[in-house]
């Protein structure tokens, strides 16, 4: 954690760099919590109940999507590796909707979180959290890299992951030119 | 940047229009016996008299395939691929209505019958790559090399089926709920959108991918939250056990009202109809295997950019073990791409929107009675009512926002697909056609479906005109029967011998020709009704 709070080389210290890496996943994880928001504000919901589920879900998964973006920079998880996704949403997806219940229970003043119980309730999430991990990957590998190319110029850890993205992309694309030198 | 992009450049890897240039293949050779010997496929030395350097493979009757390399496959474990055209336009009313609604009526254990028709359908889209990846031709090419009139047969039938703008009422319909803005006028302007943004596009290729992966993105995120919110752990076990009572059938799925439809539903369930055909074009676009030696197409605006396409596609050397390599990696690339991808979404998805009317029907007993009744319409009012009642009135309208985006990602995918074969046939095999840019004949198709589209919804009947419904229902189904003949035919005749499929593969496409033709007559035999 020490080194984190180092400056860099620009002048911006680690951590204000990885934050800013962060964003992607962050804004992900909002845009989930604002999907559930947003449409329970069009039916006409009560702003508190639209507010604690926009809120109690999106900022968890926030949390969540970023720091799946800092493990990608720190070279942890591997550039679109979808092994990865699944097991830290796993854990981030039921534990995000567990937070989203209590919230939503503290605003309406119930006394009872959950429906069914704890472990059922974990299971359940878990299983579905597969299909939150591929939609995130998803979005993700579509929304990052531009993200990672306008702030590339003042953020390090921002060149250095867009390096990868750029190794892997190159990887890809010299294979058929040299074996199309081959055939020269 | 997409960092899946397998041919990013859309030219070939050489950089250079794959026609103009003739470059000297090293190591090539004679076919080996084994080859020689496979039906109608046989190297041989055809126009090699006048450029002894240059091999060909011969595939049928038509121009033999020059030996090209074939480029290095990209790592198998990424996330994107061309497989978001067929979870776009197999993932809709099948995986969001229709089982949900043989789940409510039947009880979850039917869904073992899904299982069955998307695994089938993941099998299909491996055995389509591989005649696609293997020589950079559609499917429709390599239909025409066995037997011509084949390929013929898919044409007309494509312009049968899919020129009726019916498959956008659902999605439009969905969006007036939530907008109040008249289906008809969501359609329309919906069509129009498409085709200009299509013609604007630079590699139409890019551009569709980039927002189909963003609505696919939407959907899987936001069914998963919306599932995970309401469903119960209950409502997933009993999902998901369900799809292993292998065997079950209660009477009442046998009787004339329901078995048209779980034949249509199984047939149905994934990408359907000659979606699967359409698949080979994209990956082709992609650049997957050698496609990589064949152009992109342009939109209309940049038509003139256009690199000239060659008049067949290539074949590798299939002796030299370093180019088989290659190819074991452009299979595990596209395996991954069937089973996650593919196979994984559609469950996902499906799985979700059951989970949702489960919950539905605990909640309101009485929805399964009008799901079970009811036209579409009504029942697609019922679950979204049912799901306001499980919670708030948001899962109502978030119900009808999904089918809305689902309607979005068809209509997208199912216009450039059209388009995209249409213009393929018609460019190989209509005398004169190559004179204009497969550009704009991909052009010429996008905007006269559109043209007719909006003609249609206007003035007539949008799912075509009642008499010939059954006709076309019954084209549809027949189509995916005939195209896993094809499959057999062109991928066991025309491949060279070490890379036809393997018996596993074989007997099961041959088992999903026989349930699709056999399904299709025997509901016409035994039930005077045609599969739907």
């Amino acid at each position: 954690m020490g080194a984190a709070l180092h400056p860099g080389p620009r002048g911006r210290s680690r951590a204000a760099c990885y934050a800013e890496v962060a964003v992607p996943g962050a804004a992900i994880g909002l845009l989930s919590g604002a999907f559930a928001g947003g449409v329970a504000s069009l039916a006409g919901l009560p702003a508190a109940m639209v507010a604690a589920i926009a809120v109690g879900l999106g900022a968890p998964l926030a949390l969540f999507g970023g720091l799946y973006c800092v493990l990608l920079a720190a070279g942890r998880i591997g550039v679109g590796a979808v092994g990865p996704v699944a097991l830290l949403w796993l854990v981030g997806f039921p534990l995000s909707r567990l937070a989203d219940e209590f919230v939503v229970a503290q605003v309406l003043g119930q006394e009872s979180v959950l429906r069914e119980p704890l472990l059922s309730f974990l299971l359940f999430q878990a299983m579905l959290s597969l299909g939150y991990a591929i939609g995130f990957l998803w979005l993700h590998e579509r929304l990052a890299p531009r993200w990672l190319l306008r702030i590339t110029g003042h953020n390090d850890v921002a060149a250095t992951l867009v390096a990868r993205y750029v190794e892997h992309v190159s990887s890809v694309r010299a294979r058929p030119r040299r074996a199309a030198d081959r055939g020269r | 940047m997409d960092s899946s992009d397998v041919n990013p450049s859309g030219t070939t890897p050489t950089g250079v229009p794959p026609e103009t240039p003739k470059p000297l293949i090293p190591r090539q050779r004679r076919p080996t016996p084994d080859e020689s010997a496979g039906g109608s496929a046989a190297t041989g030395p055809a126009p090699a008299k006048a450029k002894p350097a240059e091999r060909f493979w011969r595939a049928g009757r038509l121009e033999p395939l020059p030996i090209r390399p074939l480029p290095e496959a990209p790592p198998s474990i990424h996330i994107l691929g061309p497989t978001v055209f067929l979870v776009a336009l197999g993932v809709g009313m099948g995986e969001s209505y229709m089982w949900p609604r043989l789940v409510l009526i039947f009880g979850p254990e039917i869904r073992w019958l899904f299982l069955i028709g998307v695994t089938l359908q993941a099998v299909v889209m491996l055995e389509m790559s591989r005649y696609a990846m293997a020589t950079g031709e559609s499917i429709f090419f390599g239909a025409a090399r066995v037997f011509k009139p084949l390929m013929w047969f898919f044409f007309v039938t494509a312009i049968l089926v899919y020129i009726w703008p019916g498959h956008l009422s659902a999605g439009a319909s969905a969006f007036e709920r939530v907008t109040g803005i008249p289906w008809q006028a969501t359609a329309v302007a919906g069509m129009l959108l498409v085709g200009v943004v299509f013609t604007l596009a630079k590699v139409v290729y890019n551009l569709l991918e980039n927002v189909l992966s963003i609505c696919i993105g939407v959907l899987v995120v936001g069914t998963s939250v919306v599932a995970a919110m309401v469903g119960s752990f209950a409502d997933l076990s009993s999902t998901i056990t369900g799809m292993f009572h292998f065997g079950y059938l209660p009477e009442e799925a046998l009787s004339p009202a329901w078995f048209p439809i779980i034949v249509g539903s199984i047939a149905f369930a994934g990408p359907s109809g000659m979606q699967q055909m359409w698949y080979t074009l994209h990956l082709r676009d992609k650049g997957a295997g050698m496609g990589a030696h064949v152009p992109r197409i342009r939109g209309l605006r940049h038509a003139e950019d256009q690199e000239s396409m060659p008049s067949r596609g290539f074949m590798f050397d299939t002796s030299d073990p370093d180019e088989m390599r290659k190819w074991k990696g452009w299979r595990r690339w596209v395996t991954f791409d069937a089973l996650l991808l593919f196979w994984g979404v559609t469950m996902l998805v499906t799985v979700s929107f059951t989970v949702l009317a489960q919950a539905s029907a605990r909640l309101d007993p009485g929805v399964a009675d009008v799901i079970r009744d009811g036209e579409r319409e009504a029942a697609l009012d019922a679950m979204a009512n049912s799901f306001a009642a499980a919670g708030s009135p948001v899962f109502g309208t978030v119900f009808f926002c999904f089918i809305a985006l689902i309607g979005l990602n068809a209509t997208l995918g199912l216009f450039d697909s059209f388009s995209r074969g249409q213009a393929d046939m018609t460019y190989y095999f209509v005398p004169g056609a190559k004179r204009f840019s497969i550009s704009k004949l991909y052009a010429f198709f996008l905007w006269g479906l559109i043209a007719f589209g909006i003609l249609v919804l206007l003035f007539g009947p949008a799912d075509g005109p009642a008499s010939i419904l059954d006709v076309l229902a019954f084209l549809s189904t027949f189509a995916m029967g005939a195209y896993c003949v094809v499959l057999l035919l062109v991928n066991n005749i025309t491949l060279p011998r070490p890379i036809r499929p393997g018996i596993v593969s074989n007997v099961i496409i041959g088992f999903a020709a026989v349930f699709y033709l056999g399904a299709l007559f025997y509901s016409l035999f035994a039930y005077g009704v045609v599969v739907s």
